[in-house]
């Protein structure tokens, strides 16, 4: 999983490139630490290039879920191939998650 | 250890010997060189005393001979008109004289009265050994008409004659020193004259060189051959025919100079493959000595100190060579000692000995860090030891634990007469997040399928409460919506690590058929109706449990006609990938539920299914658990 993150003021800007699995959900986790700090009030997520998602991955966008709304900022996935928003649908995650 | 020509101690002798063979090479074609120009010079030098001792050799008898002539000349002189005065001068002259050979007194024609022919002449007789003296003088041998007597009486003084073979008298090769005669008055009335043996000449000069490496030649004015190594050359031939001969423009430039009466050297080629040394210097009668040293000679001492000096460097070399690979192999030796414990310790046998090393240099470095390796490695199989025994003691806790995970999963499935079913998990890890159970109550089954966000131990223990709480509040007779919302908030209290579980989750009523459920955010169940197409149930997705507390979880219902089969199922099915990460995908699942026997049991029929997804990921790693269940509704 690839991410990269490009801040224009308290707006980021984030890629999500490949695969989000067991093995790579603990780095997942680092790489989006920063999202995490408080500084940013709208955090825009590209998931053209996602390709699958784990649940221990929607685990991870449920703690992000939680720390944006918890300081009332934004996130928003969007782009999102058809059979990963999929998963975000039968787990019930798009009613928690904004997927545009 | 034996490493053969491949050993350091061979290799560096090896360059050693290249590098000395070269030097040697080069410093003996060096050598070579300046003894060839030094023996070049040498042998010029010796040339040019050997013509000095040949041309004073020569000298010497011409002297003697023209000396022996004036001695007798003034006799003959003042007796003039005494004829017998002749044979007495030259007997005189014969006698006294070993290099005259002949002698002859010849007066002017008819300088005696009517007589044409007055002359003499005195010479050894070659039998007898004594002196004979003869008349000389008839129509045949018309003396004044000769060149003896003919070109001294043109130019008025003494002269040597040109090289001849005699034919009378002497019957041998000579040449004749010819002086006029005058009276008292002055005036010419003859010619006395003194021959001396060229191959006596010859043999004056042939002891310069005794060795052979050189020889001396005696020309006359003209450039014929008084005396040369090759008797057949005298006489007939001159130094111009035997140098055209030779095409070498040099030595002919040298023969003219010295024709010329000149003094010279030079370096010529007479045809051999080395080149030849010729000196040169002019007699007191216009006669020349010509010296000719061939370098080729002198050069076989130089071939022969250069093969005995190849001999010494071949035998230096073949010494140096075993000496310095005898050195290198002692100075190297702990090197190899070293590759030996190296290997022993690369064996595993980490507690061999280094060898020690007596110098300080590159050797005691590369000791120091053998040893510093070996204590590292050492140390470091110490912690490994000690972080395996942990690991192993991690590990044995972990098989306790999937002991205890998969005995909280039930395995007397029921074999009622209205319903059959069948459950299993396998996890990815050796302990799984995924889960089933079931209970019979009244004439109702309780079934639940769940996978926990996650897998190893957290989801485990987060399975335990799932299961407990459905086990719980399951059967007290409540609406299967609020079966969910109770077990999520039983779930969300306490949950800091936001885990979560998908849950399906249902009702069956034995007697009716008749299945409520609810679902909370897990894959849509297969329903394979008897005798008709299998069909996902896309239920109402609600929101996975664990997550907010109070979620209003809403459940449905579905009536199931005899023979109709549930599949329940986690992702790990619908997910499992072969090595290319393409998945078995809900589409293999529909297929495979249209070919299932619909009579199998339930037992049979979720074996089946595992043994599909296992063919199909053809052995590639599990990477998340995989659960199944099916229930086949019968009611007879």
């Amino acid at each position: 999983m690839n991410v990269t993150i490009n801040e224009e003021g308290s707006r980021a800007s984030v890629r999500l490139e490949g695969r989000l699995d067991t093995t790579n959900a603990d780095q997942f986790m680092k790489d989006i630490t920063p999202l995490m700090d408080g500084n940013h009030t709208e955090i825009d997520m590209d998931c053209t290039d996602m390709e699958y998602t784990s649940s221990q991955g929607l685990r991870m966008f449920l703690m992000l879920q939680k720390n944006v709304s918890a300081r009332g900022a934004k996130l928003v996935l969007r782009n999102m191939k058809p059979h990963v928003k999929e998963v975000f649908d039968i787990t019930g995650f798009s009613h928690i998650i904004t997927i545009l | 250890m034996a490493y053969g020509r491949k050993s350091i101690s061979n290799r560096l002798s090896r360059y050693v010997l290249l590098i000395s063979a070269g030097l040697f090479v080069v410093v003996t074609l060096l050598l070579g060189f300046l003894t060839r120009r030094i023996i070049e010079r040498v042998s010029e030098a010796v040339a040019a005393k050997d013509l000095e001792l040949a041309v004073s050799e020569v000298e010497k008898v011409i002297t003697e001979v023209e000396r022996a002539v004036d001695n007798v000349d003034w006799f003959v002189e003042r007796n003039s008109s005494r004829q017998s005065f002749m044979t007495e001068a030259t007997r005189e002259l014969v006698s006294a004289n070993p290099n005259i050979i002949g002698s002859a007194v010849a007066y002017e024609p008819y300088y005696f009265p009517r007589k044409r022919w007055s002359a003499v002449y005195t010479y050894i007789d070659a039998e007898t050994k004594e002196l004979k003296t003869i008349p000389m003088g008839n129509p045949d041998y018309d003396y004044p008409q000769l060149d003896w007597y003919r070109v001294p009486r043109l130019h008025d003084k003494p002269m040597w004659s040109e090289p001849y073979f005699d034919e009378g008298a002497g019957s041998q090769r000579m040449a004749t020193y010819s002086k006029p005669l005058r009276d008292t008055t002055g005036r010419f009335f003859g010619m006395i004259t003194s021959d001396i043996s060229l191959e006596w000449l010859a043999g004056r000069i042939r002891d310069i060189a005794p060795d052979g490496t050189s020889y001396a030649v005696l020309v006359s004015a003209n450039g014929t051959y008084i005396a040369h190594p090759d008797s057949t050359k005298v006489l007939s031939q001159t130094v111009f025919d035997v140098t055209a001969a030779m095409g070498d423009s040099t030595a002919l430039a040298m023969a003219r100079d010295m024709v010329g009466g000149k003094r010279g050297s030079g370096r010529f080629n007479g045809g051999s493959s080395d080149d030849s040394y010729a000196a040169y210097g002019p007699l007191s009668n216009g006669w020349s000595v010509l010296l000719v040293r061939s370098y080729a000679s002198a050069f076989i001492y130089l071939y022969l100190f250069n093969l005995f000096l190849a001999l010494f460097i071949v035998l230096g070399l073949i010494g140096m060579y075993l000496g310095c690979r005898r050195v290198i192999r002692r100075q190297t030796m702990p090197l190899v000692e070293f590759s030996q414990a190296a290997m022993t310790i690369a064996k595993g046998n980490f507690k061999a000995t280094i060898p020690p090393v007596k110098s300080k240099d590159e050797l005691l470095t590369l000791h120091d860090s053998l040893v510093y390796m070996q204590k590292s490695i050492n140390e470091y199989i110490a912690e490994l030891k000690t972080t395996t025994a942990s690991n192993e003691r991690y590990e044995s806790e972990l098989n306790i634990a999937r002991g205890i995970q998969m005995g909280m999963l039930p395995r007397n499935f029921p074999q009622l007469d209205q319903c059959s079913l069948n459950a299993m998990v396998q996890p990815a890890k050796e302990v799984g997040g995924d889960l089933y159970d079931f209970l019979v109550a009244g004439d109702a089954l309780y079934f639940m399928v769940g996978d926990v966000s996650g897998k190893g131990v957290p989801a485990a223990l987060f399975m335990a409460i799932a299961r407990a709480a459905f086990r719980f509040i399951g059967p007290l007779g409540l609406s299967m919506a609020e079966v969910m919302s109770r077990v999520n908030n039983c779930l969300c209290d306490g949950n800091k690590n936001e885990m979560f579980v998908t849950i399906f989750a249902g009702r069956l009523d034995l007697k009716t058929g008749l299945m409520t459920y609810c679902n909370a955010g897990h894959n849509p169940i297969l329903v394979v109706p008897a005798g008709g197409e299998a069909y996902f149930l896309h239920a109402r997705p609600n929101l996975a449990a664990g997550l907010f507390p109070d979620f209003p979880y809403q459940g449905e219902e579905l009536l199931l006609a005899p023979g109709t089969r549930l599949v329940l199922y986690t992702d790990g099915v619908t997910e499992a990938e072969q090595s290319d990460h393409s998945q078995f995908g809900e589409a293999r699942l529909k297929e495979w539920a249209a070919g299932l026997n619909p009579a199998v049991s339930s037992g049979s029929a979720t074996i089946d299914l595992y043994s599909r997804v296992k063919n199909f990921t053809r052995g590639a790693d599990q990477n998340d658990d995989i659960t199944i269940m099916t229930i086949l509704f019968d009611k007879k």
